[in-house]
């Protein structure tokens, strides 16, 4: 699917495969691939978390907001939007783990809130963010751009989790609950924990959209909740939880992102490209079930 | 259902404190034409739940994120056909009832034969929808007003009582006795309740599963189309806004995100105290991010509140 779709888009567009071509492409995707991956790791564990795209918002506010409000640098600002991201993933992480409500209705009630603190922060877009995070994120280390690294880190870390007690814990969390808690597992305390680690994702993913816009929209990140629900689907990971891995939704993403690419450089008139997106979507979703039930079988 | 019936007498006493409350903020929210004009709000509401209701009572983890693009659909392609007249209102109307029945359906086949989930499947038909209606709107150009005995059903009252309020009980009481007294009710509530001993049992559960997506389509098409009379003309992204609203008013209503538990009285108690909360909220003077703010906390609360209520029953 992925090489399909791929290959579509270097027919359509033959410079895509030059350095700089790929490097701004891979500055695109990095929002939604790191977006999706923290969705990812939330439905691993059988939940879902539809305050992605709000949370995205808050902290890009937050962003925009926090240096002129408080005068700081920033490093400050980066330091204080970090500990927004953790507080937020602590509290979906309380509310669906310890208080046991509903993550599909509870994150629907959060990112109430967290849109509100967007737009406390900012009611109309504007502001502006310190220019240096964009020249940090369109520069490159030996040739490899900062985006990417930044979607490798993201990856490593996960690699890093697998190994850890932790990750395999949430995989077992999210496959079968009931077992896991008989193996000894603090079925709350994981899941509490991996709301925290997801948002941190969300955190590096709101750098990376802001680091592009360079300023403050409280509807900025509002798509990502969606999408990112989307490309953990076709990247392959079980709803249902306990099934698929954070690679999987970073495949799903950039598949999303370069469908979006196709849409765009195939010349579609502006008008049907949601109904051809939908349509994709539907073909990548019926190849996923056809093939996984086939493994299954 | 006595446990729905509680459920639903706490969140209509609840509402009714809001509005008495909201009389002393703002008064005048109790008068007659503002109870009415919540009910009538409150009323599109419910009937968006009501099809989350027999999707979620089904069971397998099943939502319909596409009845907002549904009800567009009923919405715009009603007004189109329309043409602002009443002359072929019946047949417009039975078009849309069955152009919905027949999107839920596809639907209802990617979940019961793909296996795909719920929640995927109808959000992606929603976005074909959706795209649709774009590629639909910016060709044609169709009519978009309402006819007048659209406007008339949806918008005006009959002795005080506001028509689509009527509509909305008569449509209710069926759907209840629908689910509670045929058989076919209570194949879709035992097949949520546990799909293998309905398997088991005897009960096709492909065809109840699909049957609820298709309800489902109807009962959104329609809505959208009373909805144009009530608005006075169709617009893309017509419905977009009941679809998470429609799912949290039947999970506060007691409708069981498992599947198989729930009544729609208690759906259509949370319609009514959703609609008075929000509109409350509208009418205090605080920024649109307190009010955001505020349904958010007041929403895990309701939560919290239900899981009492379901926990002592």
């Amino acid at each position: 699917m992925l090489v399909v779709v791929f290959a579509m888009n270097v027919a359509l567009q033959p410079d895509l495969i030059t350095r700089a071509s790929l490097s701004s492409n891979v500055a695109t995707f990095a929002p939604t691939v790191l977006v999706s991956a923290a969705q990812a790791i939330i439905v691993l564990m059988g939940e879902l978390d539809l305050s992605v795209g709000a949370g995205v918002s808050m902290l890009n506010c937050a962003l925009s907001t926090l240096p002129e409000l408080a005068g700081w640098g920033l490093v400050p600002t980066l330091a204080a939007t970090f500990g927004i991201a953790l507080a937020a993933g602590a509290t979906n992480g309380a509310l669906v783990a310890y208080l046991g409500l509903p993550s599909l209705i509870v994150t629907f009630a959060t990112s109430a809130i967290w849109f509100g603190v967007a737009l406390a922060f900012r009611p109309q877009p504007g502001g502006s963010i310190d220019p240096a995070l964009n020249e940090l994120y369109a520069a490159s280390i030996a040739g490899v751009p900062i985006a990417l690294i930044l979607i490798l880190i993201a990856i490593g870390l996960w690699s890093i989790l697998q190994r850890h007690p932790l990750g395999r814990q949430l995989l077992a969390v999210g496959g079968n609950p009931t077992a896991a808690f008989h193996a000894g597992i603090d079925v709350r305390w994981v899941k509490f924990r991996g709301h925290c680690i997801a948002w941190c994702f969300v955190y590096l993913g709101s750098l990376a959209i802001s680091a592009q816009t360079l300023s403050g929209d409280s509807r900025l990140g509002l798509p990502y909740t969606l999408t990112s629900v989307a490309a953990v689907v076709i990247g392959g990971i079980s709803l249902a939880g306990g099934r698929g891995s954070v690679w999987g939704a970073a495949f799903g993403a950039i598949a999303l992102g370069l469908v979006a690419n196709v849409i765009y450089f195939a010349g579609i008139p502006s008008i049907y490209q949601e109904f051809f997106k939908g349509i994709v979507i539907c073909i990548a979703l019926s190849f996923t079930f056809i093939l996984g039930r086939r493994t299954i079988e | 259902m006595s446990a729905a019936l509680r459920t639903g007498g706490v969140l209509l006493a609840l509402s009714v404190i809001l509005m008495v409350l909201g009389n002393f903020v703002t008064p005048g929210f109790l008068s007659f034409t503002q109870v009415s004009t919540q009910l009538k709000i409150s009323a599109f509401l419910g009937l968006f739940a009501l099809c989350q209701t027999f999707v979620l009572l089904a069971g397998g983890e099943g939502v319909d994120l596409s009845v907002g693009a549904i009800g567009s659909l009923g919405g715009i392609v009603g007004a189109a056909l329309l043409q602002g007249k009443d002359s072929a209102f019946l047949a417009v109307a039975a078009l849309m009832g069955t152009a919905g029945a027949a999107v839920g359906t596809i639907s209802g086949l990617g979940v019961a034969l793909l296996g795909v989930p719920p929640l995927v499947m109808t959000l992606a038909i929603a976005s074909i929808v959706n795209g649709g209606l774009i590629i639909f709107e910016s060709i044609a150009q169709p009519p978009i007003a309402a006819s007048p005995f659209l406007a008339q059903l949806a918008g005006r009252a009959t002795w005080g009582a506001p028509n689509i309020v009527l509509l909305w009980i008569v449509v209710g009481l069926a759907a209840l006795w629908f689910l509670s007294a045929t058989a076919w009710g209570r194949k879709i509530r035992s097949t949520g309740a546990n799909a293998r001993v309905a398997l088991l049992s005897g009960t096709h559960i492909t065809l109840v599963k699909v049957s609820v997506y298709a309800i489902s389509g109807l009962v959104a098409a329609l809505s959208g189309f009373c909805l144009i009379g009530y608005v006075g003309a169709a617009f893309l992204g017509l419905g977009d806004a009941y679809v998470l609203p429609s799912i949290v008013v039947a999970v506060i209503g007691g409708m069981s995100l498992a599947g198989g538990r729930g009544s729609y009285v208690g759906v259509a108690a949370a319609a009514i105290l959703i609609t008075v909360l929000t509109s409350l909220l509208a009418t205090i003077q605080i920024g649109e991010a307190g009010r955001q703010i505020i349904f958010g906390c007041i929403l895990i609360g309701f939560l919290l509140l239900n899981r009492r209520l379901e926990r002592a029953a």
